[in-house]
């Protein structure tokens, strides 16, 4: 091996600096779709629309949204969720298409989206019909994996029905499905490699839980997350007592699973996101914006919203979140104060309906 | 089928598809045709029997639910059916008085 010149190791080490600042001062941003075709990305500190791109054939408007881990390209489910998109965030170009409907099949994608670690892969969770000309025959769901370079179809491993949202773990190993339990897939053969129980829980006293997670936002703690209501069999389904609001959580890193009540449900949240900087901590949001402490098993506050959103995310350093979806308006509160700091609203005035709301920095 | 005239759409389509050697694609549904069999309570009711956990406005709820066919009975199915039912109306909270009722389409 050759000994470095005094040189080299400069320039080395200005080349090392210059790549940790440009980590360090990467911005977050946020993309979101509106109806009925749009990609819109938005600059969060600035609180200002950057770019708005439109998606061909993109009604009745982006559903999930997956972004790549170079943060280069979003990939959206359109098309009246028989097709995704993948557009350059830099250019608005479509640089990846799947069309996943044939003549005599139709196949729909709702909310299970990722892309493997490497970015190699988009695995999408696909719900087929075969179109007779007097009968529709529902087919066996899978999951299919798609090559970003090409869009051509790698493979398909057969899927439990009723999964919702899907994650890559964060080394690529596995696939987590939230469905009936929170399914640990092999990407690789579809074969079950766990299940964490929800639906068929044993825990005591407690009748199995309600969870309704439909949108994707882990990419800023590497956790997910989803609140769970469930009542207690040991009470009277009369006392408002009986029902309890939990959260669930899933180490993408770790494969770790856990449980835990956080309040007595008086409200709902449709989702929550975990803090970055405070791992314990998560956010749930719809009509109201609540601050949960999971290793302590209780809520630090709350604040009623302006209207309903369904989305919610948070910023890198952990101190301001986005609340997002349904209507026009993107709203960001302090993560110590629960106050409103900031809106930014969307061009014309148009809805983002159910479009995920993700992060992603450059 | 020469002696027999077709009565309504679904014999028109048997008798098509005799024609082509398809007959056994036609058969008796066994299920609902739809993007979903969900009924929910949607707008009326929340869980705990009032309207406060519903969402405000109704507005913010409305293409949402709509575009998932989450109230088929409710709302014009855009996923399949009536894919332009909101195309001129992407505010909700603005245009809903764009947004018609919808009739089977005659064939």
């Amino acid at each position: 091996m050759k000994r470095m010149s005094t040189k080299s190791i400069a320039v080395l080490s200005s080349a090392l600096a210059f790549l940790a600042s440009s980590v360090a001062d990467a911005k977050d941003f946020l993309v979101t779709g509106i109806k009925p075709d749009k990609l819109v990305v938005v600059d969060a500190a600035a609180r200002k629309v950057d770019k708005v791109y439109t998606i061909p054939n993109g009604g009745p408007g982006p559903l999930t949204i997956t972004v790549s881990p170079d943060g280069k390209t979003a990939y959206s489910v359109v098309n009246r969720w028989e097709s995704v998109s993948g557009i350059d965030l830099e250019t608005g170009k479509e640089t990846f298409r799947v069309d996943l409907s044939s003549e005599g099949e139709r196949v729909k994608i709702m909310f299970g989206m990722d892309i493997s670690p490497d970015g190699k892969e988009l695995a999408l969770y696909e719900s087929a019909v075969k179109l007779g000309l007097g009968e529709y025959e529902v087919q066996p769901t899978r999951i299919s994996f798609y090559d970003t370079s090409n869009g051509s179809k790698i493979r398909s491993i057969p899927a439990p029905r009723q999964v919702t949202v899907m994650m890559y773990s964060t080394d690529g190993s596995k696939l987590y499905g939230m469905g009936r339990a929170l399914y640990v897939i092999d990407p690789a053969n579809g074969n079950i490699i766990k299940e964490n129980k929800t639906q068929a829980w044993d825990r005591a006293n407690y009748y199995p839980p309600d969870i309704l997670d439909v949108w994707s936002q882990w990419e800023q703690a590497g956790i997910f997350s989803t609140p769970y209501y469930a009542a207690r069999s040991d009470m009277s389904l009369e006392d408002p007592a009986a029902y309890w609001t939990g959260m669930l959580t899933l180490d993408l890193k770790t494969g770790d699973f856990n449980l835990v009540d956080v309040e007595n449900t008086d409200i709902f949240y449709f989702s929550t996101v975990v803090s970055p900087t405070e791992p314990h901590i998560a956010f749930g949001v719809y009509n109201n914006l609540a601050k949960l402490d999971m290793k302590a098993g209780k809520s630090l506050g709350r604040g009623e919203l302006d209207h309903s959103y369904y989305d919610i995310n948070i910023s890198s350093d952990g101190k301001e979140v986005y609340v997002g979806g349904t209507m026009s308006d993107i709203s960001v509160y302090d993560t110590t104060t629960l106050k409103k700091i900031g809106q930014i609203d969307m061009p014309d005035g148009a809805n983002m309906g159910i479009s995920s709301m993700r992060v992603f920095k450059r | 089928m020469k002696h027999l005239k077709p009565a309504n759409k679904k014999a028109a389509e048997y008798a098509s598809a005799a024609d082509e050697g398809r007959e056994e694609e036609v058969r008796l549904m066994q299920t609902m045709v739809g993007c979903t069999a969900t009924l929910d309570p949607g707008w009326e009711v929340d869980a705990f029997g009032g309207v406060a956990a519903l969402c405000q406005p109704m507005e913010a709820d409305l293409y949402g639910c709509a575009d998932p066919c989450w109230w088929p009975a409710q709302v014009a199915d855009t996923l399949n059916t009536y894919p332009n039912w909101n195309a001129d109306a992407p505010s909700a909270q603005r245009d809903w008085r764009k947004l018609q009722s919808v009739f089977p389409e005659e064939t």
